[in-house]
């Protein structure tokens, strides 16, 4: 979409600065490229690849980051999506949901290992919520819990803003239409919101799920590093880079097929929806 | 008016501007709505269709009062979606996800069903929007997509139709196709409809009554061709665009014949009689622009009591035809001709012509 419409309108000024443009492109794809592709080959060269892929630690760590990765992306959605929804339309109208909104990508740009420590500040067994969660029972830290919560904290925003986007761009005159119809409100976001919002909440959801993927400086803190229960992926990767490289380079490139995978899927989706509103 | 399919009486405010309405409208009738924009017009569209609230007042649609103000006690209040109120606006606002059938079906209870699908081929064969079923919108040309929202506000059998500015995004040619289209669309539905307008001849081709608004309020109401034509005041001819406004004096009155004779500078003419008017008052006379015959001599003989000489100052193209400006002596008047006339009579600034027109052409304004 992106270079049709480059190829579309290629401007003076684009002619001018070609050669440049060309260059720098050259360096940049080298140098995102030069890595990953070093870390395949060596990959593919080490010993240790294949048991490290089908060994018990990486297959604990996988399966582990998938079941909370997608926990955690379902509970962003869920709660994410009515919150967005009043962020585009109230938004201009309050003015402490103006604060909130300004807020609200706070997470994105505060280190992770903060977000850890201020939530065990809060959750953990001395923090202001521990002494009484610990008297109903219920221990956070050090959980599986606690990892979704670290995901939860730091992927969140990426999915509010995209869906907040989204629903900004759909003219309520269009839910106005709908409700004349004989559309109850609720039905009208169902098959009207919703779906023009959609190519905004799927990107907002696959970023979302890739940076709880990665989630790293926050899980280490709030969720510790225990094979099984708090030991994902990107915890996995430093554990074993210091004992067997190859298990490393098997997480490595395992994250590196995830991530390009929900790329294509993204990239996929968008020109799906495209091609039926042509 | 009290068995009308549609009436009310409402007060509602907007941002500090507030707008008055009463109406009534009976199945298969048109109320036009006319106004320059800001008049709120569409304001008073959006509350009877349940999307505006008003402050006090009371609508019933086909029998049911869907708002009452009930005086103190609890309001009575049906939201937008069981009014029964289809609602074409002026940009259509057709859902750009689904296609046109898709479009059409929205508002149908069971939409995947065999009765919704006779019910949108049903309006597809009558707007003419055969073989676009599974267009996008983004697809279809401006008659296009406007016809799709008619199909679409008429397909859940609504029991009132709003038409705001129905035919703004359209061409000439277009608006007079659609426009006897739609005439007949609700004619056969029997469907009350109220539409919002700032055009002369959409008003008089599709209104059976008309309602002049300004600032908010109904200035003046009754049928389009008086209304419109014939227009009883200063301020409703100048919203109407009343092309030709003389500022005259009561010369003569002259009961035998049922005219009056009123003078500016050396230009008389004769008007019907007013009461009222003694001789010597100021009097605002309006004369419609396609109500002037231009000829290139005085009529040997004809009915028409008013003959002005003049000379031509200006020919402007103003679709469908040209309006031709024959300075009479000081005195403008503006004329209406078609191109054929035009270029027949090859009328050109500079050229001498006549103004001819009956003294029933000429109306009287009051301020």
């Amino acid at each position: 979409m992106f270079l049709s419409s480059v190829n579309g309108n290629r401007g003076a000024v684009l002619g001018a600065l070609a050669p440049a443009g060309m260059a720098a492109t050259v360096l940049y794809v080298l140098f995102i490229g030069l890595p990953i592709l070093a870390l395949l080959v060596r990959a593919g060269q080490e010993e240790g690849f294949l048991a490290g892929l089908t060994g018990p630690l990486v297959l604990q760590a996988l399966r582990l980051t998938v079941v909370t990765s997608v926990i955690s992306l379902v509970i962003v959605v869920v709660v994410g999506t009515p919150f967005a929804l009043l962020l585009a339309r109230q938004g201009p109208t309050s003015r402490l949901l103006r604060v909130i909104d300004t807020f609200v990508e706070l997470p994105i740009v505060l280190p992770p290992v903060v977000a850890g420590v201020a939530m065990l500040m809060a959750f953990g067994r001395n923090g202001m919520l521990g002494p009484a969660l610990a008297s109903v029972g219920v221990t956070i830290p050090f959980t599986t819990v606690a990892v979704i919560f670290a995901q939860i904290f730091v992927a969140a925003p990426f999915y509010i803003r995209a869906a907040r986007i989204g629903f900004a761009g759909v003219d309520p005159a269009y839910e106005e239409v709908s409700q004349t119809l004989g559309v109850s409100p609720w039905q009208t976001f169902w098959r009207l919101t919703l779906p023009m919002a959609r190519p905004s909440l799927l990107t907002g959801a696959t970023l979302a799920w890739a940076r709880a993927v990665s989630e790293f400086g926050a899980t280490i803190m709030f969720a510790g590093n225990l094979t099984g229960r708090t030991q994902t992926m990107p915890l996995a990767i430093m554990t074993t880079m210091e004992s067997s490289l190859g298990a490393a380079l098997a997480l490595a490139a395992l994250m590196l097929v995830m991530s390009a995978l929900s790329l294509a899927l993204l990239s996929f989706l968008l020109r799906c929806r495209a091609e039926a509103s042509r | 008016m009290n068995d009308a399919a549609v009436k009310g009486q409402f007060s509602v405010r907007v941002g500090g501007f507030s707008v008055e309405l009463a109406f009534a409208v009976d199945a298969g009738r048109v109320l036009v709505l006319f106004g320059p924009s800001g008049a709120g017009k569409t304001t008073a569209l959006r509350t009877i269709a349940g999307l505006a609230r008003p402050e006090s007042g009371r609508i019933d649609i086909a029998g049911r009062t869907v708002f009452a103000d009930n005086d103190g006690e609890p309001p009575c209040w049906e939201p937008p979606h069981r009014r029964g109120v289809g609602y074409v606006t002026q940009q259509n606002h057709l859902f750009p996800h689904l296609t046109v059938a898709e479009n059409i079906a929205y508002g149908l209870p069971d939409r995947r069903g065999d009765s919704a699908h006779r019910r949108v081929s049903h309006l597809i064969d009558r707007l003419q929007l055969a073989g676009l079923e599974d267009r996008r919108v983004s697809q279809l040309s401006g008659g296009q997509q406007q016809r799709t929202a008619l199909a679409r506000a008429l397909a859940p059998s609504p029991d009132l139709l709003l038409l705001d500015e129905p035919f703004s995004s359209l061409d000439m040619e277009l608006r007079r196709s659609l426009g006897a289209e739609l005439r007949a669309a609700i004619r056969e539905l029997n469907v009350p409809v109220i539409m919002v307008t700032h055009s002369r001849e959409e008003a008089l081709a599709l209104g059976d009554a008309v309602q002049i608004i300004d600032a908010g309020r109904v200035v003046a109401e009754g049928p389009p061709l008086h209304v419109l034509e014939q227009p009883g005041q200063g301020r409703v001819a100048r919203l109407v665009g009343v092309e030709n406004l003389l500022r005259m004096q009561v010369a003569a009155r002259l009961p035998q014949d049922g005219t009056m004779v009123c003078q500016a500078g050396e230009r008389a003419l004769e008007t019907p009689l007013a009461d009222g008017c003694a001789v010597g008052d100021a009097v605002t006379v309006g004369i419609r622009a396609s109500d002037i015959i231009l000829a290139a001599g005085p009529l040997p003989q004809s009915s028409a009591r008013n003959t002005w000489a003049g000379v031509v100052s200006a020919v402007e193209l103003r679709p469908p035809g040209y309006e031709v400006a024959l300075d009479c002596a000081g005195t403008v008047l503006r004329c209406h001709i078609t191109g054929a006339s035009l270029d027949a009579m090859g009328i050109a600034p500079g050229q001498p012509l006549w103004a001819i027109f009956k003294a029933s052409s000429c109306f009287l304004l009051t301020e």
